[in-house]
């Protein structure tokens, strides 16, 4: 009868440890998936289809993209940062999209997500390959001034004349804060997904409204900089 | 006398087996060991089948020296990628088998571990070692069949032995990561500019000036002049960019009418037509003539191009096109409008750029005795 009752007990000490311990480490897997869009259609490239927001003229993208950094996620109090969390989006893509994904959150669900558009001081300054950023690549303007945080180039036409638009943000000031919350039963029942649009029309056409044809480039001048910062701020937002 | 005879003849077996064994066994490749990269170089891939050996550098080194890999057995991978000139021919476009010349320019081979995964001024090849065979096997540039390059290799005892310790046997897959093994290993970190990012030198004012210049995008705006150049070079490794198609681009030398195809005529897009590879600027003073066709023969011919004399076309980058450093409208040109000083002090910290211990470093050099 003894041993039965240590097998017993040292059954349940395993069972009991199993159940305990996934509880403490129980993860999240979640993919963040950025879909680009103009105002409410799938971002499409390279065809004068746009109309200039502040003015005349119909306007194409070549090229937008822009960091992502310093993601992290809620549940609670608690909070969980992904390390060296520097992603570049860009939507050059079949789907115009872009996705983040992170196996395991070690949070036993996801309430909040935050992130900042741009590149937060202390790696904006450092020539550190670290997650996507690289100093070697299109996105860095060089290690005094330190990454543009939001690309976007193209053309505008109006009438036979073709310009070109460049608007590269950055400077550490112009990173901006993203925050949301995701609704229980978004991550419910094994989904793991949350989609989120970029409507890259509120660059252009937010707290500031902006005429192609009388601003074609934004670059090194900080109040324009700031302006499209603005902006860009609430471009992104999350759809359930 | 029998315990003599008995040990001799064990140490005949011995010996025998061991010539078999070293002939049968797999390759004996040993790591590059003292193999490091320059920090601001930043991430590289080597491709996790075809690690970076002694024993592939070596055979790469051999293959790439011989002429033996052409079909006349006359022209080597060397013949057009000359050391001294950074691995280019000093010539405009390179010359064809039958007497003519290629489409394109003899491109530089240096720090191709790094900067775009495409190769080729149109990125037709996306590995090196996929790049590695193909001027092997074309009719007009090395003109050689690649069974018959594969028996001539094997009739030669010293390849079959190099093949073995390096990948085991003889094979067009074989060679292509040998060659592709040696061109990766073609480093250039020592030029004035690499020492003056490790701190070791200072710039002349002239050069830096130009440092300045080759790092900005002007904006008139907020006074900042700039050369534009680091739209396209990033600013460490001077070679067009990583990611994507990021490191191809259309500067502006031709009108929509007489464009080549360049990129477009690889992805289908076009959007890209006119793209062509942004190249490393190492060692730029001794490569030229400059641009895919070599049209440009001196960098002042390429710095006048891109002060004033842009081609304006569909695909051209808007970088380029919206770069001016003067505040009012051109007069129907297209470009920087730098001052003259400004473009000789980029001229200057261009010439920083050339690395002299890489142009003469032994391990590069032909290692055939007599050369070829």
């Amino acid at each position: 009868m003894r041993p039965i009752i240590v097998i017993s007990a040292f059954v349940a000490l395993i069972a009991g440890w199993f159940v305990l311990n996934s509880g403490q480490n129980k993860a999240t897997p979640i993919t963040l998936t950025f879909h680009a869009q103009m105002g409410d259609e799938p971002l499409i490239y390279d065809q004068f289809i746009y109309e200039n927001p502040g003015g005349q003229g119909q306007f194409r993208v070549r090229d937008f993209r822009f960091y992502l950094s310093n993601l992290s996620f809620g549940h609670g109090g608690e909070t969980y940062a992904e390390p060296d969390s520097y992603h570049l989006l860009r939507f050059d893509n079949a789907d115009s999209a872009h996705s983040i994904t992170l196996p395991e959150v070690p949070l036993p669900s996801v309430e909040t997500v935050r992130f900042l558009i741009g590149v937060d001081p202390a790696a904006n300054t450092s020539i550190e390959a670290r997650g996507d950023l690289d100093p070697n690549s299109q996105m860095a303007w060089n290690w005094e001034v330190g990454y543009k945080f939001v690309v976007f180039e193209g053309a505008l036409q109006v009438g036979e004349d073709v310009s070109p638009l460049v608007y590269h943000v950055g400077f550490s000031e112009n990173a901006r804060e993203v925050e949301f919350s995701i609704p229980a039963e978004a991550l419910a029942d094994g989904k793991q997904e949350v989609n989120l649009i970029v409507d890259l029309a509120k660059l252009f056409d937010n707290a500031a409204l902006i005429d192609m044809q009388a601003l074609p480039s934004v670059k090194f001048n900080r109040t324009d900089a700031d302006a499209l910062a603005d902006n860009y701020a609430t471009m992104i937002a999350p759809t359930f | 006398m029998r315990w003599v005879v008995l040990i001799l003849a064990a140490a005949g077996v011995a010996a025998a087996g061991w010539v078999v064994w070293d002939r049968v066994r797999g390759p004996t490749a040993t790591p590059i060991a003292d193999f490091s990269a320059p920090f601001v170089f930043g991430r590289f891939a080597v491709p996790p089948d075809n690690a970076m050996t002694q024993e592939a550098f070596t055979l790469g080194r051999h293959l790439f020296y011989d002429p033996i890999l052409s079909g006349n057995n006359e022209v080597s991978c060397a013949t057009c990628h000359v050391q001294e000139l950074a691995f280019t021919d000093g010539l405009a476009k390179s010359p064809t088998l039958s007497g003519g010349e290629l489409d394109f320019s003899s491109m530089s081979l240096a720090n191709l571990l790094w900067g775009q995964e495409r190769f080729f001024w149109d990125g037709r090849a996306t590995s090196l070692e996929e790049q590695a065979l193909m001027p092997i096997q074309h009719p007009e540039e090395m003109g050689q069949d690649i069974d018959a390059l594969m028996e001539e290799l094997r009739v030669s005892g010293s390849y079959r032995k190099m093949f073995r310790q390096a990948y085991g046997s003889v094979t067009p897959e074989n060679t292509a990561k040998a060659l592709a093994t040696f061109m990766r290993l073609l480093i250039s970190s020592n030029s004035k500019y690499d020492q003056y990012l490790r701190g070791e030198v200072r710039l002349t004012a002239q050069e830096e000036h130009g440092r300045k210049l080759f790092m900005a995008h002007p904006d008139t705006k907020v006074s900042l002049r700039g050369g534009n150049c680091i739209d396209c070079h990033s600013q460490f490794l001077t070679s067009g960019f990583r990611d994507a198609l990021d490191g191809f681009s259309n500067n502006g030398l031709d009108s929509d009418e007489t464009m080549p195809d360049g990129l477009m005529a690889v992805t289908g897009n076009p959007a890209h037509k006119g793209f062509f590879k942004v190249p490393t600027l190492r060692n730029i003073a001794v490569t030229a003539p400059y641009m895919h066709d070599g049209r440009f023969d001196t960098l002042e011919d390429v710095m006048d191009h891109y002060n004033d004399g842009i081609v304006v076309s569909d695909t051209l980058s808007p970088l380029i096109l919206e770069a001016d450093n003067a505040p009012e409208a051109g007069q129907g040109t297209v470009g920087l409008r730098m001052t003259p000083d400004e473009i000789q002090a980029i001229i200057a910290f261009l010439d920083t750029l050339t690395d002299e211990a890489f142009l003469t470093n032994p391990q590069f050099s032909n290692p055939i005795e007599g050369g070829s």
